[in-house]
């Protein structure tokens, strides 16, 4: 089934967002994105003045005519942005049981997000733990169809156990990075990978998916155990729920914190917030400024 | 079918109810439910907060209680035997004391049956088989009540843990002399009646005290007999100063002979030698003390019949077939007159006594007999049974039926709790 038929709703939300690259990217294949070499395309950007080894072509003869100085037309190139969007399918994303509302969550953006990359003519590829806990990546792509294929790749997973998602990052070679995560596992791993990717050159976009139950639980006594770790159990009451409040939102805004600090975008996503409105933004965080998190 | 640790069922009963009360608190404690975010709790204790008063988890609970009484069954031991078996010890007496061994031999065979111990006894006891009873020898030594006794105690400790109940019989005259300081003590340790076969009990002897000597010339044990006036031939004792021939070890067994083995000097003898070859000042018997130095060069095995002063075994007496041969190891200096004193006479009449000492054939008295028989019924195997030596053969079974329970137990609980977490 293509994604068209399973996410039609989806992809026809997200049609018309693009995905700007955050900074002028390095030579690569003509696309849509700036990029940091210059060169001769239709778009002016700035004179400089004739240096020996330049091409001739390039001089600006009405300009040499009206100043007696040879000058050089120079102009920006546009260049593609290979993007690999990272899921976590750790079993803390099957929450809840019932709904599995953080991973539908994940997913919804994870192919929205590709359908945009897609849409901008960029290449785009999906890197998440399958059913066997092994990890599969789909290389970047611009080829018809490697929406559907991305969606069939994450249809074919299922959270569950507790890989960390670190060393794919280090795997990737894409230079833009999309990871949707709870960040439940190995935020620490993958902050220290992320700043390697930054450091390189890459860019990082940190969707973070959180389950509105974890910010409100059950106004009732419960037993709560954490699924990648059954033996921690912790009694969640009216009496602690206020230090679970507390603690819970802590840990958010210092994930936002170190995130950003590090170079990457940080996005946090709640799950009963529409995907089509996350991925927007995502993609274009400037047109929800005053909604950006 | 009995216990060989019946407290120990009741020690399992009370586990079973305290497994029970547990399963009914226990299970006030929530269902463990899924919380990526479980980690952002405070850390507390978990405590029950509300008491069920339905009992859950049947099967867990049922599954516990069974490893709790199977592991309490196998501690407790279940002996199954035929319930009211009755197992027999006989003891027979083959000392002095009986006039004829045949009737002995005839009223053991008349109350032994199958799976029945037989226990002969003189002055020590010890098991034989019903089959070597024809086999049975006159043992010419005093009887010792004691030792039979305690051998039937230990008999019936090891090897009679089948039966519930165990019968004593005594097949023995049952003389006076065949009592001693410790019978009536080891009597009551033994926990029910006995049931006594009397036969004939040797008539009294009047034992012969002709004595012939076998010395060299002068010598000084030689000169004191002849002064006690009882050396002759053809007598019933003997005493050599040299070393033993084959005669004397063939003369002394022939009969309820007394062979006195009395070296005149050290090499006249082969026995263990001191480590420490010493001097002592002194002797005593029952009879009178000699007061002399003495050379002390041997150690000597078997019933002190003489002691030196410091108690020491100075001679003893071992059983030699019908006879007994006693070793003294008593060194006179030929040139003393010690033994041509009358303290010499006194302790030398002590060795030249009948086997087992003097005779004394009187009967025990009534008072004594009952005591012995005893007015209780007959011994509880149970009393007996010594704990340590008697296993239960379905132990191990049970043990490992339970710790099956057990595995099945972890199994099932940690089911439980993959389902309460998923």
């Amino acid at each position: 089934m293509s994604a068209a038929l399973s996410y039609g709703a989806l992809l026809d939300a997200v049609r018309g967002v693009h995905w700007q690259a955050r900074r002028a990217v390095t030579g690569a294949p003509a696309g849509t994105h700036h990029s940091k070499q210059r060169g001769t395309s239709a778009e002016f950007t700035e004179y400089r003045l004739y240096r020996q080894g330049d091409d001739p072509r390039r001089i600006d003869w009405r300009l040499l005519a009206r100043s007696d100085r040879a000058y050089i037309r120079l102009a920006t190139d546009r260049a593609v942005l290979p993007t690999t969007i990272v899921l976590d399918a750790s079993a803390s994303m099957a929450f809840p049981v019932a709904t599995r509302a953080k991973w539908q969550t994940a997913r919804d953006i994870a192919i929205g997000l590709a359908a945009v990359v897609h849409a901008d003519g960029d290449p785009v590829g999906v890197a998440v733990h399958d059913e066997r806990r092994t990890m599969r990546i789909l290389p970047p792509r611009t080829r018809r169809g490697v929406v559907s294929e991305i969606a069939r790749v994450i249809e074919g997973a299922d959270p569950g156990g507790n890989e960390s998602l670190a060393p794919t990052l280090i795997n990737v070679r894409s230079p833009r990075i999309a990871i949707v995560t709870d960040l439940l596992g190995d935020a620490d791993d993958l902050l220290r990978a992320t700043r390697v990717h930054i450091v390189a050159g890459g860019e990082v976009h940190l969707v973070h998916v959180i389950a509105r139950e974890e910010i409100d639980p059950p106004r009732r006594a419960l037993l709560a155990a954490d699924p990648e770790q059954p033996a921690l159990q912790r009694i969640l009451t009216d009496t602690t729920r206020r230090g679970y409040d507390d603690a819970f939102g802590d840990w958010r805004s210092e994930m936002a914190r170190v995130w950003r600090a590090s170079g990457a975008s940080y996005v946090t996503v709640i799950t009963d917030e529409p995907a089509p409105h996350a991925v927007r933004r995502i993609a274009e965080p400037q047109s929800f400024g005053a909604l950006r998190q | 079918m009995t216990w060989l640790l019946p407290s120990v069922l009741g020690i399992a009963a009370v586990a079973a109810i305290a497994a029970i009360a547990l399963h009914f608190i226990a299970r006030s404690r929530p269902l463990a439910e899924p919380l990526p975010t479980a980690r952002f709790i405070p850390e507390r204790p978990v405590h029950a907060r509300a008491r069920a008063i339905a009992l859950t988890d049947v099967p867990l609970l049922l599954l516990r209680l069974a490893a709790v009484g199977a592991i309490g069954l196998a501690v407790a031991g279940p002996i199954f035997g035929s319930r009211g078996r009755i197992a027999r010890i006989v003891v027979a007496d083959r000392s002095r004391s009986v006039a004829n061994l045949s009737e002995v031999r005839d009223s053991t065979r008349a109350n032994l049956k199958s799976g029945d111990q037989l226990i002969v006894f003189d002055s020590a006891a010890r098991r034989m088989s019903a089959s070597a009873l024809d086999s049975l020898s006159p043992g010419g030594a005093r009887g010792s009540l004691s030792a039979a006794l305690a051998a039937a105690s230990g008999a019936a400790a090891a090897g009679l843990s089948q039966a519930d109940s165990i019968e004593l019989v005594f097949v023995s005259p049952l003389l006076d002399e065949e009592a001693d300081e410790a019978t009536a003590k080891i009597r009551a340790a033994w926990p029910g009646r006995i049931r006594i076969v009397s036969v004939g009990a040797s008539a009294a002897s009047t034992p012969s005290t002709r004595v012939e000597v076998t010395a060299t010339p002068n010598d000084a044990v030689d000169a004191g007999l002849s002064l006690l006036g009882v050396k002759g031939s053809g007598g019933s004792i003997r005493v050599v100063r040299g070393r033993l021939s084959a005669a004397d070890s063939a003369w002394v067994r022939a009969d309820a002979r007394v062979l006195v083995h009395w070296p005149a000097g050290a090499a006249d003898a082969e026995w263990t030698p001191r480590r420490d070859v010493d001097a002592i000042g002194a002797v005593t018997s029952d009879g009178a003390t000699l007061v002399a130095r003495f050379p002390r060069v041997w150690v000597l095995q078997g019933n002190a019949i003489a002691r030196w002063a410091d108690g020491e075994p100075a001679a003893v007496e071992h059983a030699e077939g019908a006879g007994c041969i006693r070793d003294v190891g008593i060194l006179i200096d030929q040139s003393s007159d010690v033994t041509l004193r009358i303290p010499f006479r006194h302790f030398v009449q002590v060795l030249l006594v009948p086997c087992g000492g003097a005779r004394n054939t009187t009967h025990m008295n009534t008072a004594a007999l009952a005591a012995f028989v005893g007015q209780s019924g007959l011994a509880p195997a149970s009393a007996l049974r010594d704990q340590a030596s008697v296993a239960s053969r379905w132990t191990p079974w049970l043990l490992a039926f339970g710790a099956a329970l057990l595995v099945v137990e972890l199994a099932l609980r940690r089911s439980n709790v993959q389902r309460s977490i998923a």
